[in-house]
């Protein structure tokens, strides 16, 4: 145990006495893995706010199909829908985007009592008169709305709104440019009476599946017998598929890119950790002469590695924090979020879970090794005369 | 009585096979006794630092075999060879090969790291080595800071660290003044009467009445053996 202290205490000596290297290296280290860590936390902050958002939802969703994408659906169908045994609860919604000034915002129409609970009113009253909206806070923010503020939307100047409220939310991704409003004032506004972008439909647990097959079978595209446009169906947990393949796939893109960088990175690595390589072999010719052994020797820079990793990946993380605080994530989150430009214009949803974290560890720890184990393999197995020399 | 080092027919060649191949040693043969002070003595060329690094272990021979202490380490492992040089053998080289960001206690017991002497115990067989070599005053002071006669008592310090049977020096006089020269000496009178054996490579006359055998080396070759007195 003693000769293991022994050598965790050389290998930080060894760090701390080449100041210049170790500082070197510990940086290119931090360059590299810093993208990393800030994608890999935006693409599972992103993950866990859709999950959020998806949890908080209808059981099922029922739009038309047309053509096989999501079309506007009729209101007739609500009655049918309520009908069904294990419906609990059935209303249509309409989500619709349109430009406020140069942001583009998404604007939903929903009844009032109808409002996820993650949504949180943080000044004024929720809607209740025509024309009444409630803003997200950081378009609030942006454009300074505030309570009794009328405004209108590119889509249809004719129609006037007043803020009534402004809320926050958990979610920030999807509330931040997002106006909320009474069904009847969305229809209105895009001009679809008697549409429904799509029918939300609570079940009681256990009943979806069925639901959703029922309602497939006898309305979908594979029947066709059935009245009017076939309908499309998607229920939570294909929705949920949905978002975490699509972020998965996104991370994965991520990961592929990163990989290149990295293999890229090994050469300019391999330089930066052979600084005073001469030096080294010298030592390590030294030590063997004196009576270390290749496994001692091994053993001190495998230590080292770990160290500068130790070092490199928590700080890695820090910077990551630290982009994603003040910088919101420029330059990485646009990769994971459309249309955001530059900086999101709402906090870039971000979650540091373990599992990325140990991972950035462990790439720097690859890295370090790559660019020391094998020339200090080489150095310290061939006779120490030749070493020295 | 049994010799401490014994070569074979030893052959070192460099670039073996290649056309600036060079045959450094040739069929060398000899016997070292312990307690003794012996000189390789030999131009430069002549080969006696490769003989010098043969038979400490830190390079190996291209043919024949070298014995220490009885036994053929010819065929020893890479892990063998380093038990040796650790408990056996102390190595005092022509340019000291300190390490240049330790001070003179840490290079002297950089040898005691792997065998997990913790530090204090470190510092204080180092320090007591450095005080016997007059270095006290030098505890703590890098290499630069040192003069070569210093450095070259921090090497001999390191060498003697785990008390080995053999101390060899390779020309240990040429990167010291003549004050250093006789401090040497003086080190080296002093660890034969505690029963060491000293190897000395050196082309330097000073040792030639201060050797007992001598061994003259030319091109190679192991040319006469002188056996002389104890000083």
């Amino acid at each position: 145990m003693n000769r293991h202290l022994n050598l965790l205490f050389t290998a930080i000596g060894n760090i701390i006495r080449n100041k210049v290297r170790s500082i070197v290296l510990i940086l290119c280290l931090i360059a590299v893995l810093f993208p990393f860590v800030t994608a890999l936390s935006i693409s599972e902050g992103i993950k866990f706010q859709s999950l959020i958002s998806v949890e908080e939802g209808a059981d099922i969703y029922v739009t038309s199909d047309h053509y096989g994408s999501n079309a506007p659906i009729s209101l007739q169908h609500l009655q049918r829908f309520q009908k069904m045994e294990g419906v609990v609860k059935v209303f249509p919604r309409v989500v619709g985007r349109s430009y406020f000034a140069n942001r583009l915002a998404t604007l939903v129409g929903i009844p009032a009592e109808n409002i996820p609970k993650s949504i949180r009113l943080m000044q004024g009253e929720m809607f209740r008169e025509k024309g009444e909206v409630v803003v997200g806070k950081g378009l609030a923010k942006d454009f300074q709305l505030q309570i009794g503020v009328r405004f209108t939307l590119s889509v249809n100047s004719s129609k006037i709104f007043k803020v009534s409220g402004i809320f926050d939310s958990d979610t920030t991704i999807w509330s931040s440019n997002l106006i909320l409003m009474r069904f009847e004032d969305a229809s209105e506004f895009f001009q679809m009476r008697g549409m429904a972008t799509d029918i939300l439909i609570y079940t009681r647990p256990g009943y979806a599946p069925l639901l959703a097959k029922e309602i497939q079978e006898n309305m979908g595209v594979s029947n066709p017998d059935s009245s009017g446009p076939p309908l499309r169906v998607q229920d939570k947990s294909l929705v949920k598929r949905y978002f975490q393949r699509g972020f998965n796939y996104k991370a994965g893109v991520f990961t592929a890119l990163f990989t290149v960088a990295l293999a890229l990175a090994i050469p300019a690595l391999l330089v930066v950790s052979g600084f005073g390589q001469t030096e080294r072999r010298k030592e390590i010719g030294v030590l063997k002469a004196t009576g270390w052994q290749t496994q001692e020797v091994m053993e001190m820079v495998t230590l080292e590695n770990l160290v500068i990793s130790l070092t490199s990946a928590p700080l890695a993380i820090l910077l990551a924090m630290a982009w994603l605080k003040w910088f919101n994530g420029a330059f990485i989150a646009q990769f994971f979020i459309a249309e955001i430009g530059l900086m999101a214009p709402f906090p870039v949803p971000s979650r540091f879970l373990p599992l990325p974290c140990l991972f950035a560890f462990l790439f720097a720890m690859v890295l370090t090794m790559v660019g020391s184990l094998y020339s200090t393999w080489r150095t310290a197995t061939i006779p120490p005369a030749e070493a020295m020399r | 009585m049994e010799p401490i080092i014994r070569t074979e027919k030893v052959d070192k060649f460099y670039y073996l096979g290649r056309p600036e191949e060079v045959r450094a040693l040739n069929q060398v043969a000899l016997e070292i006794f312990k307690n003794r002070i012996v000189l390789l003595r030999g131009p430069s060329g002549s080969g006696k630092t490769t003989l010098l690094n043969l038979i400490s272990t830190i390079d190996r021979p291209t043919k024949g075999r070298i014995f220490l202490f009885g036994e053929d380490i010819s065929k020893y492992s890479d892990v063998g060879l380093s038990r040796i040089r650790q408990k056996r053998i102390g190595l005092i080289f022509q340019n000291f090969n300190l390490l240049p960001r330790l001070s003179a206690w840490e290079n002297v017991a950089f040898p005691l790291l792997p065998l997990g002497v913790l530090e204090k115990e470190r510092q204080k067989r180092s320090v007591e080595i450095l005080i016997q070599l007059k270095l006290e005053k030098r505890v703590n002071h890098p290499p630069e800071q040192m003069s070569g006669g210093e450095q070259q008592r921090v090497a001999i310090a390191r060498a003697l660290i785990n008390d080995p049977e053999i101390i060899m020096a390779d020309e240990p006089t040429s990167n010291i003044d003549a004050e250093s020269v006789k401090n040497l000496l003086e080190i080296f009178t002093d660890l034969k009467r505690k029963g060491k054996t000293i190897i000395v490579s050196s082309h330097d006359p000073i040792f030639l009445d201060f050797s007992e055998t001598i061994f003259f080396l030319k091109d190679g070759n192991l040319m006469k053996i002188e056996q002389r007195e104890k000083p």
